[in-house]
């Protein structure tokens, strides 16, 4: 970072799936919370299903 | 009309993690990585429902640089997300979209169309996963007891990797969106780092094979250790002194190459005095294009693995690949095409004078290695170009940004066209020799071994992904700092 001029989006270090501003207005908007909630709780549903079942 | 304009309507409509409205503190960037990580980690750690015995890896050696975790729900990893990306990346590459990545309505398209691959890939390596070939056996006593049939398990099977593999694409958008860095990069680097650190301290009890790096080389000193040979010590794949010195030796190699760069001056057209450089490092395309390579390769092999599992051993031709089937190791390809395609792993997989490698000869390893070498070399070189081209890193669109932010190159007239001229004197060689750099980094760094057995390629997207983050971390920290930093780095 020399001279600042390499930041703001001139290098940018995409990551592999790349998010751009702006997207389809009709999109579904899901929260962040609500994906790490189904995650958290998709986790422990297997986990019951698993113990409920050996 | 297009297809642009027909499928317009379905891709724009895929669901998206929402955008945070206005400045997110780096504490709450920090925190919402954080929470992703625990969930990840959490999830890599639940194992399939209706999984019967004697399930092996599909993605074999490549697990580590796939991420997720075998048995679990995460068990596709960010295999489909790599193998989506490198058929967006041929196509961008090629320019066989025709999607402009300026304008907002393709913008939107283009994010579409990179869920549905996913979506698609997730089928693609889910499927056959669980329905040929035996790498995810049902459980045959659940499935007596539900009464659906071994069949009805395998779906439950799949809708759980399914499942896991969509988790896995939003909780990337989630840490892009609203943490640090991007998912993909973070989920590389937590189970690299964490093969590295059970690699120097794992204990399982006396002997070479069964403690990591540091146990090991206490015990040397101490003389507890029976039978140690010199060979042992210094080509033993995951303690002996070579893969130590690999693992530093890349670290320090990697570090290095961030810093070489050739520097384009620049000069600001109205404001006197105002000058600044445009950076074009040596590892110019990142070393991201490089998963993409062994992505490929990964690809192959899975290919190889499921006609074996498919075909059974007498169905399948001994030129096309050759199988070895064993208890700690699972399927392995021993001879045939597959074989040769298949990339060095480790120093068992090629040092016949030390290791068995398979009853293979020396010139057929020989060969195995060439090819490796030659499809990472080349691989890399083209896939950098690719990457910096659909990143947006290339010299057009670079051209284009120098002049929007009012620089110019000292000696040259302000036009897009000169400083294009300019970078593309630079950027296209910088990033060849860069990405096949990386490629020949990767397979020494697998050839010599490393700590803890991590991929070289893992090693080294791992240093770089955190080199990285440390640079944004730096960034963002500066901005925390003032108000006015913000405004300067455009991002309100």
């Amino acid at each position: 970072m020399s001279s600042g001029q390499n930041s703001g989006g001139l290098m940018s270090s995409a990551g592999l799936v790349r998010y751009f501003d702006s997207e389809g207005r009709n999109a579904i908007r899901i929260n962040p919370k609500s994906v790490m909630a189904f995650g958290a709780l998709f986790g422990v549903l297997v986990i019951m299903l698993n113990a409920l079942t050996v | 009309m297009g297809w642009k304009e027909a499928a317009e309507p379905y891709l724009t409509r895929m669901p998206t993690v929402s955008r945070p409205e206005g400045h997110v503190p780096f504490k709450r960037k920090m925190a919402w990585t954080a929470f992703i990580l625990v969930v990840y980690f959490f999830l890599t750690n639940v194992a399939l429902w209706g999984l019967g015995q004697n399930a092996t890896d599909l993605f074999g050696q490549f697990r580590s640089l796939l991420a997720g975790g075998q048995g679990s729900v995460l068990q596709l990893g960010i295999g489909p997300i790599v193998t989506a990306s490198i058929v967006l990346q041929l196509l961008g590459g090629a320019n066989l979209l025709g999607l402009d990545t300026d304008d907002p309505r393709d913008q939107a398209i283009y994010q579409g169309l990179q869920k549905l691959l996913v979506l698609v890939m997730i089928c693609l390596t889910g499927l056959p996963m669980v329905f040929l070939g035996g790498f995810l056996p049902a459980d045959t006593a659940l499935a007596s007891a539900l009464g659906i049939g071994v069949f009805g398990v395998k779906w439950i099977i799949f809708a759980q990797i399914f499942v896991g593999g969509v988790l896995i694409l939003y909780m990337d958008e989630v840490v892009s969106k609203w943490g640090v860095g991007s998912g993909i990069g973070l989920f590389i680097v937590a189970g690299v780092s964490q093969q590295l650190i059970i690699g120097l301290l794992y204990w399982t009890g006396a002997g070479t094979g069964s403690m990591g790096v540091l146990p090991f080389w206490i015990n040397v000193v101490l003389g507890n250790i029976e039978n140690v040979t010199a060979s042992s010590l210094l080509f033993n794949s995951t303690v002996g002194l070579l893969p130590i010195i690999t693992t530093l030796l890349i670290y320090a190699v990697v570090v290095y190459a961030e810093s070489v760069r050739v520097e384009i001056p620049l000069s600001h057209a109205r404001v006197k005095g105002a000058r600044g450089r445009f950076p074009v490092k040596l590892i110019y395309a990142s070393v991201l294009p490089m998963i993409l390579v062994r992505a490929l390769q990964a690809n192959i092999q899975f290919l190889g693995r499921i006609l074996r599992g498919w075909l059974g051993e007498a169905g399948m031709p001994n030129w096309l690949g050759v199988y070895t089937v064993s208890e700690q190791a699972g399927l392995q390809v021993a001879g045939g095409l597959f074989y040769y395609l298949a990339p060095i792993h480790s120093p068992s997989d090629w040092m016949w004078w030390v290791a068995g490698v398979g009853g293979a000869e020396p010139w057929q390893v020989l060969l195995r290695v060439a090819i490796d070498l030659t499809f990472m070399v080349i691989g890399g070189g083209i896939f950098a170009i690719f990457w910096v081209e659909t990143a947006d890193m290339g010299p057009e669109a670079t051209a284009k940004q120098i002049q929007n932010s009012g620089m110019q190159i000292p000696g040259f007239r302000q036009n897009v066209g000169v400083i294009e001229k300019v970078m593309e004197r630079y950027i296209p060689q910088v990033t060849v020799i860069g990405g096949a750099l990386v490629g020949l980094l990767a397979v020494v760094a697998n050839m010599m071994g490393t700590i803890g057995g991590v991929s070289g390629t893992g090693l080294l997207l791992t240093i770089s992904i955190t080199y990285k983050l440390y640079e944004e971390i730096a960034e963002e920290q500066l901005m925390e700092m003032h108000p006015m930093m913000r405004q300067m780095f455009g991002n309100e």
